[in-house]
């Protein structure tokens, strides 16, 4: 099906196989992404924190109302804040960081320790092996943005309580609906979060250095959030991956205040799209 | 050839995704949409003789007044503080409303059922509650008529401002009359004009825009960015307080006459209003031991609320025949305050206030 198979050469009285099962080469990738004791050790840290947190709540209390970042005074008495809290934490620098480092092995990684050219070379279309490699990196964004809201959630009911969770706007949920509204944050959370693993596909594709790729992807996101901070480029600020990203506890009003987060979901929608684009574009033009 | 065929379609992926991005750092270009023309008269009679419609909208609030953040004023001073804030408002169209400000610790939702209003603070878990609001605003409220008042409202603009309607334009998607204040040359005003965008259809006033003069940019601008006409959720307007919440009741008729008495022993007269139309100045007393040195604040507050110090750090002292004071410059308008506690305020440039100070 493609052109670089056609210059093996296949012994006569092979059937010439067009490429092998999508399924065995995704589940092969995710293995290996998922063995990968870093990946596991960076699992488990961000699993770990929303337990941290709770637990610093629930022996030192709330800070008083008006001091402390975004969300934190809400959190008394009110377990289901705790996974929001911590989803909104971690996903300005924690989870781009997970991110941006699978992303990095992905293509840049297998490219610094030679195994790029085999899988250049072997049965799989280069769209094909981004795809695949792309599957690996929304698997552990999914995974790490599932852990941390799971555990929050968990350590937000055993450790605060959470009969009865209030809104910002002084409505009271009952656990189903407020469940609902925690997969809401992660769910939109895996998104942002796919946009910045997208991107880091893209400039992992371009280099063969790991540490180029997380370079650029976390000091991307330092440059945004710089650049938002000057009133000068306020008609710029649409366009930063980073803009909207406190708006995930817009989900915690009620009714959601949906504005700010479908133009986030959009802008994510945008980046991924030009990540993607730019990471086949890539692999497409590389010379074995 | 394949490859090249793959990375053209990237190309255009990548386009495509930039495009994207483009289009939300634009701004969302619509023409001003043709309507039937109309008179002052007529837009600000449509108005007053309007219903108000069960809708739900955001309101932006973009402001650039340079006023000094005032200590004491709490919520509302932070309506006045510069920058962008905005507030998601309901109505039901007939008495219910609900309305709701995020601010960087949390919410502040309003909701006023018909019969009671309900405030709700999420950063501070409190509800205040303000029963029988609606026998006081109907008391309050007067049945004029629309096109009467329309014509009187008009005819004082007309004494001090040219009054026009000034095309069409659109606000928050929707086609809107702006009616345009601008002041005679004769007034002495810090202001340029003021622009109302009213809707077409449903005659209500959907953006505010306050231009003061040597600046392009509005100095205040308070519209929709987002409306939506239509019957709305009922489970919007009640409101129940959440069970750990601290709910105090306000007592509307004990407070008010709590106050009044206070405001009347420490503010002495009633503010007193000189001058006409754009260049209205008025005069108005506070304590004076606001307005006393910092060390001298015998509740120990801290110097940052002392009002004294926040004039010092942002006011000019000025000194006459009339007292010494400091004055307060802002785009829109001015203010003197002299240190025994007389404040004058217009949107005048402040030498017509100090005229007003030794006249007084």
């Amino acid at each position: 099906m493609n052109g670089m198979t056609s210059r093996v050469e296949l012994p006569s009285g092979t059937r010439r196989r067009e490429s092998a099962p999508l399924g065995r080469v995704i589940r092969a990738e995710l293995g290996w992404v998922l063995r990968r004791p870093r990946n596991l050790l960076a699992l488990l840290g961000l699993t770990a924190l929303p337990v941290l947190i709770g637990t610093v709540i629930a022996l030192t209390g709330t800070p008083a109302a008006g001091s402390g970042p975004r969300l934190l005074s809400a959190m008394a008495g009110n377990g289901l804040v705790l996974p929001v809290f911590s989803l909104m934490m971690t996903q300005n620098l924690l989870l781009p960081l997970v991110t941006a480092m699978v992303a990095a092995d992905a293509l840049a990684g297998e490219s610094a320790s030679g195994t790029l050219r085999g899988l250049l070379l072997a049965p799989v279309g280069r769209v094909r092996l981004v795809a695949v490699k792309a599957v690996g990196v929304l698997t552990v964004v999914v995974l790490a943005v599932g852990l941390i809201a799971l555990s929050g959630a968990l350590t937000g009911l055993v450790v605060v309580g959470g009969d009865g969770f209030v809104t910002l706007s002084g409505t009271t949920l009952s656990l189903g609906p407020a469940l609902g509204r925690v997969a809401l944050a992660a769910g939109w959370c895996a998104v942002q979060m796919a946009a910045v693993g997208a991107v880091a596909l893209a400039v992992s594709a371009m280099t063969d250095h790991p540490l180029v790729v997380m370079a650029v992807a976390v000091g991307g996101l330092i440059v945004f959030g710089v650049l938002e901070a000057l009133p000068a480029l306020e008609w710029l600020k649409p366009v930063f991956l980073t803009a909207d990203w406190y708006s995930i506890g817009d989900v915690l009003s009620d009714p959601i205040r949906s504005e700010d987060l479908l133009t986030g979901l959009w802008r994510a929608g945008c980046y991924v799209l030009v990540g993607m684009s730019a990471a086949t574009a890539l692999m497409a033009t590389k010379d074995t | 050839m394949r490859r090249k065929n793959i990375a053209l379609t990237a190309s255009a992926g990548i386009a495509a995704g930039a495009l994207g991005l483009t289009s939300l750092a634009l701004p969302a270009g619509a023409q001003d949409p043709n309507l039937p023309r109309t008179t002052p008269e007529g837009l600000v009679s449509s108005v007053l003789d309007a219903e108000a419609p069960a809708m739900a909208g955001t309101v932006t609030v973009d402001n650039d007044l340079g006023l000094p953040a005032l200590p004491g004023t709490g919520d509302s001073g932070e309506f006045l503080s510069a920058g962008e804030q905005s507030l998601r408002v309901w109505s039901d169209g007939q008495r219910a409303h609900r309305m709701s400000v995020q601010k960087d610790n949390g919410e502040i939702t309003v909701v006023d059922d018909g019969d009671t209003v309900w405030k709700w603070d999420s950063s501070e878990r409190t509800v205040v509650e303000h029963p029988d609001v609606r026998q006081r605003a109907e008391a309050e409220g007067s049945g004029a008529d629309p096109a009467e008042l329309s014509r009187h409202i008009v005819g004082k603009l007309r004494d001090s401002s040219s009054v026009t309607v000034d095309g069409t334009t659109s606000v928050a998607g929707r086609d809107a009359y702006e009616l345009v204040l601008t002041p005679k040359p004769g007034e002495r005003t810090k202001l340029r004009e003021v622009r109302i965008a009213v809707d077409a259809e449903h005659r209500i006033p959907l953006r505010v825009e306050v231009e003061a003069n040597g600046s392009a940019e509005p100095a205040l601008r308070a519209g929709f960015s987002r409306i939506d006409f239509g019957s709305q959720d009922p489970g919007l307007f009640r409101f129940t307080p959440p069970d750990d919440a601290r709910v105090r009741t306000e007592d509307p008729h004990g407070d008010a006459e709590r106050h009044g008495r206070a405001q009347q022993d420490a503010e002495g007269p009633e503010p007193r209003t000189t001058g006409e139309g754009w260049d209205t100045v008025v005069t108005a007393r506070i304590p004076a031991e606001a307005v006393r040195g910092a060390q001298e604040d015998s509740r120990g507050g801290k110097s940052e609320r002392n009002l004294r110090a926040v004039l010092e750090r942002s006011g000019d002292p000025v000194n006459g025949s009339w007292g010494h004071g400091w004055a307060v410059d802002t785009s829109v308008g001015s203010a003197v305050i002299t240190s025994d506690g007389r404040v004058v305020t217009g949107a005048v440039p402040r030498q017509v206030l100090i005229e007003a100070l030794k006249e007084a």
